[in-house]
């Protein structure tokens, strides 16, 4: 799509025009957008060549954007406008894309449903009274609905590839480091990545080829050379090695996503790829949503520090300065970041801080030495990305301590851990609802990650699917 | 009772960066508020710390200087915190792994010199300046993030001289090796000064205070002996001492409590995400290590070696790095390192204290000064005339012609002082009779006699010799 509309160049403001209009239209119904831009000066600026010239492009509202509003979906935030621009936001713009709008998610990405935005959820564009996921659900609806072909998440413990996998598309978190942090709102600094949403693998390969990159603002940001992901792709399975992530699949319930998934990589297989079940330590498997949260909610308290009050933001006056703060962080957090925020201050606590925060820490590795260890063998390591299709919006059913919530729906912050690319393509249907397949792949190998993804895309055909939002 | 005081020293110093620790702004001073600032300083959302390479460089040097171990792996921790002077929630600072540990300076005190030990050096940022006024608080972040060092003592010290000699003697290292301007006053060294008394021979500590906002080294020991003075009171008296914060008011030479610390707080340290380790090369460090300015006790040895100087005027010529820098520029002209030592210590510090002026800045130039004592050492002039040329010196004037133009060089020509003793001789025949006679003192009278007739400008001691040997051609 990406490469079509680029080369339509005697349409390009037209096409963005045209997605500009669509977002504003469907606003009721998705409530993907927190702020419209400003395309008329973009388009007036739009440079001669580039990847992206002419492509009309969302950014989720944790993208600084200078001069244009950057909520992060919280309250605290609600009339910020950052003075500078994100590293990515450079290199969009440099690229010819035009950003159309800044989209809603989670209050400062800190969810999985977009239920958390102070806005208002977003609405999944196959069913509007089903979630988007998140936290990255705006902009995972607009690319959903056909509005644009690629749209800035991050992805923090599955917060793009979660969303991507509830709205039928491709969700993609690079490694870490390869795509630079500077100037995206952070939620937990060594679990946060930038990742994206598309339609198709080609359009993963054109994004990520203009966003990747080392970047001297992001001290974590990786010198390797920016390979040209799309020249690279390969869908050729012969040879290729697939684990199966057999802790996963056995918690399974759901026989629709059972049966696609199975289906898939008999397909597969077929293709020449050899497909094995591998089974993680089931243990260390369930460990890692609490270590997950104690990491990212210890982060996330630090992090946020800043927010105060002092310099920007939604001020609420005090007599004293601490008073000044007390009061705007009260008033400025919804009651699920306060309640992160409590128990990453407890983690961090220096009582606490052996047994809670490290501890999580000594998980956390023992998860990415047994993904390396099973890397050594595997190019992929595939399962589907839930078990069950987007929850209703209503939905609070989850049995939040039983294998199935602990291992099959929160099991991907694995990358999150390693910083391993990973990746959540279409695979099938559950009825109307979309249902995703997440891959994992070696650092650094999203070349390898995209031939997979190529694979999957010539044998499901999901290529360009858009949800006709009624 | 007699106690004994134990005196530990935290030192915060800047280091002199072109930019800052964590961002590309420019580190300055005086500058006006909240220009030297960018969206890092201002801990704005989304922004990363880059780590400023020349910093640790600095560190490494203070390091080197002061006897640390380094630590080549360079990790960093957050300490977090909420006030209104740190934009970030969180300050930068390394508290696991500081860069150095264990060095130590030796400070001269009346029983000898001591060595005091230093337990370790850590890098870290500074927080923004704050303003309070009566119903509002300004704040400048043109010092949000500007590197510094902190470094801590062990309890070395007893007593207000060594604290001060301590301070001083760091001071001068990390200023010689070009690592801080370390200016009390501008507050880009500020020290923190830990006391508690004890019973003399009890090995328990007593409760310390905490004493702050000495913007001089002087200062440091008169708050010393103040607080020493003060806890003896105290504890003789019965009281109790409370561990609190005090801060010294330069006016009544006093400290004044400021706040009482109740318990430690949790600063909740973990490791900064967002900078992954930096192993430093061997060959790295070594080249820092290699390239090190001179340092202050090094300068000390090589002066005595050198100039034969004695330790007194060293300890003056160093004290001031500017002053001793001249010094050896001055010596590149001169061999009377005695002579040049005391012309700058006295009379050219003197002209450039009552016109507040510096050696750098001023017009002097080194071969003037080496000129100048040459001409007293050759007895072109005596000492109280070159004291009249100190101003013209001053002003950047060669001595040499300063000293003709006030006509007051001496004439030391051979061809023109016979030519004029001659004519002395011929007008004085009187004299010239009683030499023949035996009179040894008609020299005398005709070297007055020459004297006069050049206006004092004849250089005695030629004069002299020239009148005897014409003297004896006519016998």
């Amino acid at each position: 799509m990406i490469k079509e509309m680029r080369e339509d160049r005697a349409n390009a403001e037209k096409n963005v025009r045209e997605a500009f209009e669509k977002a504003q239209a469907l606003q009721d119904k998705l409530n993907a957008v927190v702020t419209f831009a400003d395309i008329d000066a973009q388009l007036a600026a739009l440079p001669e060549d580039g990847l992206l010239r002419g492509v009309p492009i969302a950014l989720k509202d944790l993208v600084s954007t200078k001069g244009l509003r950057t909520t992060a979906e919280s309250n605290i935030l609600w009339n910020y406008i950052p003075v500078f621009d994100a590293h990515i936001v450079d290199k969009l713009r440099d690229a010819g894309a035009v950003v159309i709008a800044k989209t809603n998610m989670d209050e400062l990405a800190m969810g999985g449903t977009n239920l958390s935005a102070y806005s208002g959820p977003t609405h999944n564009p196959y069913d509007l009274t089903r979630m988007t996921g998140g936290s990255s659900g705006g902009s995972a609806a607009l690319v959903a609905a056909g509005v644009v072909p690629m749209a800035i998440g991050s992805d923090t413990g599955d917060s793009v590839r979660k969303p991507a996998a509830f709205c039928g598309i491709v969700g993609v978190k690079p490694t870490y480091g390869r795509i630079s942090r500077y100037g995206i709102l952070p939620y937990a600094s060594s679990l946060d990545h930038v990742g994206y949403f598309t339609r198709s693998i080609e359009d993963a390969c054109i994004s990520l080829h203009v966003l990747a990159g080392r970047d001297d603002r992001d001290m974590t940001s990786s010198f390797l050379e920016v390979p040209d992901y799309l020249k690279e792709l390969d869908s050729d399975m012969h040879g290729r090695k697939i684990a199966v992530l057999g802790n996963v699949v056995k918690n399974l319930k759901n026989p629709a996503t059972i049966k696609v998934f199975n289906d898939l990589m008999d397909a597969l297989r077929e293709r020449g790829a050899q497909v094995d079940v591998y089974d993680f330590d089931e243990d260390l498997m369930k460990a890692i949503l609490p270590a997950y949260y104690l990491i990212a909610n210890c982060e996330a308290t630090s992090n946020h520090s800043n927010l105060d009050g002092i310099r920007f933001g939604n001020v609420v006056k005090g007599e004293t300065m601490e008073e000044l703060m007390k009061n705007t962080r009260t008033n400025g957090f919804g009651p699920l970041i306060k309640k992160r925020f409590v128990i990453g201050s407890y983690g961090l606590f220096e009582e606490n801080q052996e047994r809670l925060f490290r501890k999580a820490q000594k998980v956390r590795r023992k998860v990415v030495d047994a993904m390396k260890e099973c890397l050594k063998e595997y190019d992929a390591i595939m399962a589907p990305a839930s078990d069950n299709p987007a929850p209703h919006l209503d939905d609070s059913s989850a049995d939040e301590l039983s294998a199935n919530y602990l291992i099959v729906e929160n099991y991907m912050a694995m990358g999150n851990f390693s910083g391993y690319p990973s990746m959540t393509v279409p695979m099938g249907f559950d009825g109307d609802m979309p249902l995703g397949l997440n891959m994992t792949c070696r650092p650094f190998e999203e070349t390898t990650m995209f031939d997979f993804g190529k694979a999957i895309e010539e044998i499901t055909g999901y290529k360009d699917m858009k949800a006709e939002v009624k | 009772m007699e106690y004994e005081a134990t005196i530990g020293i935290e030192i915060h110093c800047q280091l002199k960066t072109a930019t800052k620790m964590f961002s590309g702004a420019p580190c300055t001073y005086g500058r006006k508020a909240n220009t030297a600032v960018n969206e890092i300083d201002l801990g704005m959302p989304g922004t990363l710390p880059c780590l400023n390479m020349e910093g640790v460089r600095k560190a490494i040097m203070a390091c080197t200087g002061l006897h640390l171990t380094i630590d080549p792996l360079v990790k960093f921790d957050r300490k977090n915190y909420y006030y209104s002077d740190l934009p970030k929630g969180f300050q930068i600072t390394q508290q696991f792994h500081p860069i150095g540990k264990n060095g130590f300076v030796v400070i001269d005190t009346p029983e000898g010199k001591k060595k005091i030990r230093i337990n370790r050096i850590h890098m870290e940022e500074d927080t923004a300046k704050q303003f309070h006024l009566k119903t509002r608080t300004l704040l400048d972040f043109n010092r949000s993030g500007v590197p510094l060092i902190e470094i801590v003592s062990e309890p070395d010290m007893h007593n207000g001289a060594e604290a001060q000699a301590y301070v001083e003697a760091l001071r001068q290292t990390l200023y010689y090796l070009g690592v801080s301007d370390c200016r009390m006053e501008e507050g880009s060294m500020r020290c923190d000064v830990n006391i508690s008394l004890a019973p003399k021979g009890s090995d328990v500590l007593g409760t310390k205070n905490e004493i702050k906002n000495m913007n001089s080294i002087a200062n440091i020991g008169k708050a010393v002996d103040y607080e020493i003075n003060r806890q003896k009171e105290v504890l003789d008296a019965g009281g109790e001492i409370y561990q609190e914060t005090r801060r010294f008011d330069e006016k009544s030479g006093t400290t004044i409590a400021m706040r009482r610390k109740e318990g430690t707080v949790d600063y909740k340290y973990f490791p900064e995400p967002n900078i992954f380790p930096v192993r430093l090369s061997p060959e790295w460090i070594k080249e820092i290590q290699d390239h090190m300015p001179e340092l202050p006790e090094v300068r000390r040895e090589r002066y005595a070696a050198e100039y034969g100087l004695s330790a007194h005027d060293i300890s003056i010529l160093i004290a001031n790095k500017e002053i001793s820098d001249f010094y050896e520029k001055v010596m590149t002209f001169s061999k009377n390192a005695k002579g040049v030592c005391n012309w700058l210590l006295g009379d050219v510090s003197g002209w450039l204290n009552h016109h507040e002026q510096n050696i750098e800045t001023c017009a002097l130039k080194p071969e003037n000064l080496a000129k100048l004592v040459q001409m007293v050492d050759d007895g072109k002039i005596n000492g109280k005339q070159a004291k009249a040329l100190v101003e013209d010196l001053m002003e950047g004037k060669d001595p040499a012609q300063a000293a003709k133009e006030k006509g007051m060089e001496q004439v030391s020509d051979e061809g023109a002082l016979r030519e004029m003793v001659l004519s002395v001789l011929a007008a004085n025949p009187q004299a010239v009779e009683d030499y023949r006679a035996g009179k040894d003192r008609a020299v005398g009278f005709l070297v007055g006699q020459m004297m006069k007739a050049s206006r004092g400008k004849a250089n005695p001691s030629i004069v002299n010799a020239l009148i005897v040997e014409e003297l004896k051609k006519l016998q």
